[in-house]
């Protein structure tokens, strides 16, 4: 009785390990386990045992048919595995094929650069506003303390549309409206478009520029270059250069522009800064007390400075746009590889 | 602004400078050196050589072979040239040579007879007969006896000068002249400024028996003028074409060459008239009658009018003013006796008849940038001093000077020494700063916190104290800013920053439109007034009340848009030309629609956002879900209208129209009409919502209830109706007849065939019960069901459809 007993389990295990499917698998259970199995008419057989063998063969049957049911559910799993893995492998894909869905579209290249800089800006405190792109002559020029007999007023220069009213020349107005608007302290920046009378191969008569205005108390020429040149590392990375110019404008006195790392040769120099390595970042200076007292802004407790770029030229050379009327054609082709 | 290098070395020592030091220092002091020219360039290895001896080419018989003597050794030269002869002075150039027009010289063989380099002409110099004589003719440049041989000739020749072309800034009038660069560089480098001589004889006599001048226009505040006879008209000397050269201005006469001398050097226009075209030996300034005409030096004859400021004498103009001169008074060979004349006017005056006749002159171009009240007086006596020095004519006694307004004077600035400081955000201390000012001839006392400041006549553009502050930090440098380690706003309030909430709004709309495949657009806002007409608005639409501009750049630039769709159409018409497909655009921009035209206020500006479709496969209701998708987070209550805008297609489009009755957009298919006005061949969709209502509203509340423990049930129901009867109607009848155990219901078929018959449809739909109590049983479900079909059948007739 040991003895088959232990030939069963030798040849139960020896044929489960043998079986490759699951159905054969389960032919070798029911001709072991099954109600007819080999094991299981030896534990009838075992009122014939003598009392004193039962004890011993009943707990070695026992511990075969356990054996062999653990070898079982082991071999199961094993087979059942094996069977996922073949069926994955017979579903396949080509992984190359394309995606499905709609595809995202793109933001237009001035709109991330605006998002961008306008982030920052309001990190660092300022409010983003918009102002009319149709302005009075006094909000251009006059408020702004551009003379009488500047250039930029004459008919030639600007777009009007009455005597007293016209397509803004710059974002400047910004400033006088600002100074309206908010009380000082205060910190605003104001993207938009802005319109001249010119049209060739390199100017559009649209393009696009920024205003920036800090009012406060105890403004100086120092706290706007640390606020340049955070800006710059923000945006240009921590090893930017910067260069500083003199420069004229008719709101700000003093007046500078500041030069930044070529972002288009990194400074080595190219055509785009003429050898240079430096091209133009922002333009602005101290308020001219003038220009807050013409507002109404009490310029012996309060000063400020003001700053503005054309953006146009940042977002060619961030993103390499070899021809600036690129910028309003709208093209697909371009404006997909915005993504 | 081109200022010659050896010209400024009349004003100030230079020695040790070297031109690029100065440009350097000019540049970060305020005056931009775009571009520095080395008139040289192209000089290098040319000598003054003198031909020692001509023989004959053995092998050729138009080659001679030259013996030439250039100084520190004795070269041969091979040439084709029939001008030269023994004895002749010419420039060499040797080995090294780089000629302007691109030849380079090597040594090399003609023949089997070696030629060290080569002879030059003229035009291979650079130069031309006005220049110098013998320079245009077509052969060998002929130099003078008494040039020494191995003399460079950029040296013999005076071509040794230095250029910079300076950006001076409108501010700085003063500057547009070598002696007002030359009193920067003194006080850049802190050297004196050498006064230049305005000392000359005459020979007695009064001017005013000879000219009389009247002055009838407001736009001429001074007029100076004197009278020379017995001219002898020669060559100006070299030293001073030399200067004239470097700069581009063409020397002509000594007369003539006078005036252009005192313009660079003084930055003061000058004119010269031959006195015997004066008619009536008059002089009157005046704005010119209209149908008169004046014939002038660049070969055009103008017709003029009232808005022209001319010089005229008794009968005729003779003189634009401030832009050009007359062909009938001008300097000729015959002038015996002339008229000088150095006048103020007014820079718009002058700019805007430039601009009139397209003439740009370099006595326009200064004048444009205004001349300084006082400068007539002191450059009229400069051009004497010239006259006088070159001995060209008898100088008459005396000087006519009308002058309306009154001299600038020196002007003294009380200001505060800590303010300076204050502004400049250091302190510069009060020795520096003193001697910065008083380097700028800016007479500076500083005592305790008080400053005065005298300011020089000229320095009209100094008036505050950030005026000061910014003459101390250009001098004391920029630089300084560059290496400083401050906190940003240090010294500034705290403020909080923050998007205006349409921008933010707006961008959360360009996002949602990026996630479902469209791309941004930007156009421009001014666009042709034929927009209107090939977007078929009424003639009584308010948006044919367009903004015009007064002075278009162009028809296609001439009005200021009131629609949007136009660009947008414009943008998929261009695309498809050009062979791209599947578009999707979107435009966030502004429409700007007025009061009352013409404006008397500014109008509005109102915001919308457009998008447009033009893919196959793409329908309304594509359209309608990105607008769905656009609207879901406002808190936008609404419903859908037929539209009445009149580009899109009656039939497929909808305005979408607020609580308060505001229609806040539209969208739809384009009208066929529309489409073919634009070239397009395919149906595109199109949408616009006016973001400056929808930014306006309050923002989206979400509050929210306990969710059903209980599953819900669903069942499909398919129902033939009339095609009239709509979606919205059935969904609402649906809902209202399933009670309180209605949960949601959806549209999933839309189905017409012959079988069901004309006008009729069938509509499938997935409803969802649901009770917040219990599980429902079936017989619940089929009781609501049947409630359901019940009232459809009943409101619109509609049949169960049997498959």
């Amino acid at each position: 009785m040991k003895q088959k007993l232990e030939e069963i389990l030798k040849n139960g295990l020896c044929e489960i390990e043998k079986v490759s499917d699951l159905k054969s698998l389960d032919e070798v259970r029911v001709t072991y386990l099954g109600k007819a199995g080999v094991l299981t008419q030896i534990l009838r057989g075992m009122r014939d045992v003598p009392a004193e063998e039962r004890r011993e063969i009943g707990s070695l049957a026992n511990s075969v048919r356990e054996q062999i049911e653990k070898k079982l559910s082991e071999k199961w799993a094993n087979l059942e595995n094996e069977k996922l893995l073949a069926d994955m492998e017979k579903e396949k894909v080509d992984i190359t094929e394309p995606s499905k869905g709609v595809k995202r579209g793109a933001l237009h290249p001035l709109t991330r650069f605006n998002n961008k800089f306008m982030e920052m800006c309001v990190e660092m405190g300022f409010t983003v506003i918009q102002t009319p792109e149709i302005e009075t002559d006094y909000n251009n020029f006059e408020a702004l303390n551009v003379p009488k007999n500047h250039p930029a007023r004459d008919m030639q220069d600007s777009l009007y549309i009455t005597e007293n009213i016209l397509l803004r020349t710059h974002t400047s107005p910004a400033q006088v409206r600002a100074m309206h608007m908010f009380k000082p302290p205060f910190k605003i920046v104001c993207p938009g478009r802005v319109y001249r009378n010119d049209d060739d191969s390199s100017h559009s008569p649209i393009f696009n520029q920024f205003e920036a205005l800090v009012i406060d108390e105890n403004v100086s020429l120092k706290d706007f270059m640390t606020m340049v040149k955070e800006m710059a590392v923000r945006l240009y990375g921590k090893d930017v250069k910067m260069r500083v110019r003199p420069a004229y404008f008719p709101f700000t006195e003093p007046s500078i522009e500041i030069d930044a790392t070529c972002q288009m040769c990194g400074g080595k120099g190219c055509s785009l800064c003429k050898g240079t390595g430096f091209s133009e970042f922002f333009g602005g200076g101290i308020v001219n007390p003038r220009i807050l007292e013409m507002a109404g802004i009490d310029s012996n407790k309060y000063s400020g400075f003001a700053f503005g770029p054309g953006i146009d030229r940042s977002v060619m050379v961030t993103n390499k746009i070899p021809n600036i009327k690129y910028l309003f054609r709208n093209d697909l082709r371009f404006l997909k590889q915005m993504r | 602004m081109k200022v010659s290098y050896n010209w400024l070395k009349d004003f100030v020592d230079l020695k040790g400078l070297t031109p690029e030091q100065i440009a350097d220092k000019l540049t970060v002091s305020g005056f931009e050196v775009e571009e520095i020219v080395y008139i040289n360039e192209h000089l290098h290895d040319v000598y003054v050589g003198k031909i020692e001896k001509i023989e004959k080419h053995p092998q050729a018989d138009r080659l001679v072979v030259c013996s030439v003597d250039v100084g520190f050794k004795e070269v041969q030269i091979v040439t084709s040239a029939t001008n030269v002869f023994e004895g002749a002075n010419v420039p060499v150039s040797l080995e090294g040579a780089d000629l302007c027009n691109g030849v380079q010289i090597k040594p090399s063989n003609f023949r089997g007879v070696k030629s060290d380099g080569m002879f030059c002409s003229g035009e291979e110099l650079g130069i031309d007969e006005n220049y110098f004589e013998g320079a245009s003719i077509n052969g060998i440049l002929i130099l003078p006896k008494d040039f020494v041989p191995g003399t460079k000739i950029e040296d013999a020749l005076l071509l040794n000068d230095v250029v910079f072309d300076i950006n001076v800034t409108p501010n700085r009038p003063d500057c547009n002249s070598v002696v007002g660069i030359a009193r920067e560089i003194c006080a850049m480098f802190g050297k004196k400024f050498k006064d230049f001589d305005i000392s000359y004889k005459t020979v007695g006599d009064d001017v005013n028996k000879y000219v009389k001048v009247d002055v009838e226009t407001e736009n001429c505040p001074r007029y100076s003028a004197s009278y020379i006879k017995n001219i002898k008209l020669t060559r100006s000397p070299l030293w001073l074409r030399s200067r004239l050269f470097s700069v581009g201005i063409k020397p002509i006469n000594t007369m003539v060459d006078i005036t252009n001398y005192v313009l660079v050097e003084q930055g003061q226009p000058m004119h010269a008239f031959d006195y015997k075209y004066l008619d009536g030996h008059q002089i009157v300034v005046r704005q010119a009658k209209k149908g008169e005409k004046i014939a002038v030096l660049n070969g055009q004859t103008y017709e003029l009018d009232k808005d022209v400021m001319v010089i005229a004498d008794a009968n005729k103009p003779v003189v634009i003013a401030g832009v050009i001169g007359g062909v009938n008074s001008c300097i000729s060979d015959s002038t015996t006796e002339t008229v000088f004349e150095c006048a103020v006017f007014d820079l718009k005056s002058v700019r805007l008849t430039a601009k009139k006749f397209g003439l740009s002159t370099d006595s326009s171009a200064r004048y444009s940038k205004g001349v300084n009240i006082n400068l007539p007086s002191v450059a009229l006596k400069r051009a004497l001093h010239l006259v006088d020095k070159l001995k060209c004519g008898d100088i008459v006694g005396g000087i006519v000077d009308f002058c309306k307004t009154e001299l600038n004077q020196k002007q003294v600035l009380k200001i505060s020494y800590s303010k300076v400081c204050k502004i400049l955000g250091f302190e510069v201390s009060k020795e520096e700063m003193t001697k910065i000012l008083n380097g700028l001839a800016i007479e500076t006392d500083i005592v305790g916190d008080e400053m005065t400041c005298v300011v020089p006549a000229i320095r009209e553009d100094i008036k505050t104290v950030n005026d000061i502050a910014e003459e101390v930090i250009r001098i004391y440098g920029y630089d300084f800013y560059n290496n400083i380690d401050g906190i940003v706003f240090e010294n500034c309030s705290t403020t909080m920053g923050g998007f205006e909430p349409r921008l933010q709004f707006e961008n959360g709309l360009k996002n949602i439109l990026v996630d479902e495949g469209f791309y941004e657009t930007l156009n421009y806002s001014l666009y042709s007034a034929s927009a209107c007409d090939k977007l078929l608005l009424a003639e009584d639409d308010v948006r044919r009340n367009v903004i015009k501009v007064a002075n278009p750049i162009s028809e296609d630039l001439s009005t200021v848009r009131t629609v949007m769709a136009h660009a947008m159409l414009l943008d998929v018409a261009y695309n498809l030309s050009v062979g791209n497909k599947d578009l999707r655009f979107f435009e966030q921009g502004k429409i700007y629609l007025p009061k009352k035209l013409p404006l008397t206020e500014l109008p509005v500006e109102n915001d919308r956002l457009s998008f447009a479709v033009c893919e196959s496969g793409f329908d309304f209701f594509n359209l309608k879900g990105v607008v769905e998708n656009l609207l879901v987070g406002t808190s936008l209550k609404y419903k859908l209208q037929r539209s009445k805008e009149p580009y899109l297609h009656s039939g497929v489009s909808a305005d979408i129209v607020a609580e308060d009755g505001t229609v806040v957009g539209w969208f739809g298919k384009i009208h066929k009409t529309v489409l073919k006005n634009y070239d397009i061949g395919q149906d595109v969709y199109y949408g616009e919502l006016d973001t400056d209502y929808l930014s306006s509203l309050p923002e989206k509340e979400h509050s929210t209830k306990e969710v059903s423990k209980f599953p819900p049930v669903e069942r499909d129901i398919a129902i033939v109706v009339d095609e009239k009867i709509t979606n919205e109607e059935l969904m609402s009848a649906i809902k209202s007849a399933s009670g309180k155990i209605f949960y949601d219901v959806n549209l999933f078929d839309v189905y017409r065939s012959d079988a069901l018959g004309e006008g009729k449809k069938s509509m499938a739909y997935k409803i969802v019960f649901m009770s917040e109590e219990k599980t429902l049983t079936g017989d619940e479900i089929n009781q609501a069901v049947n409630k359901i079909l019940k009232s459809l059948q009943f409101r619109f007739g509609a049949k169960l459809r049997e498959n």
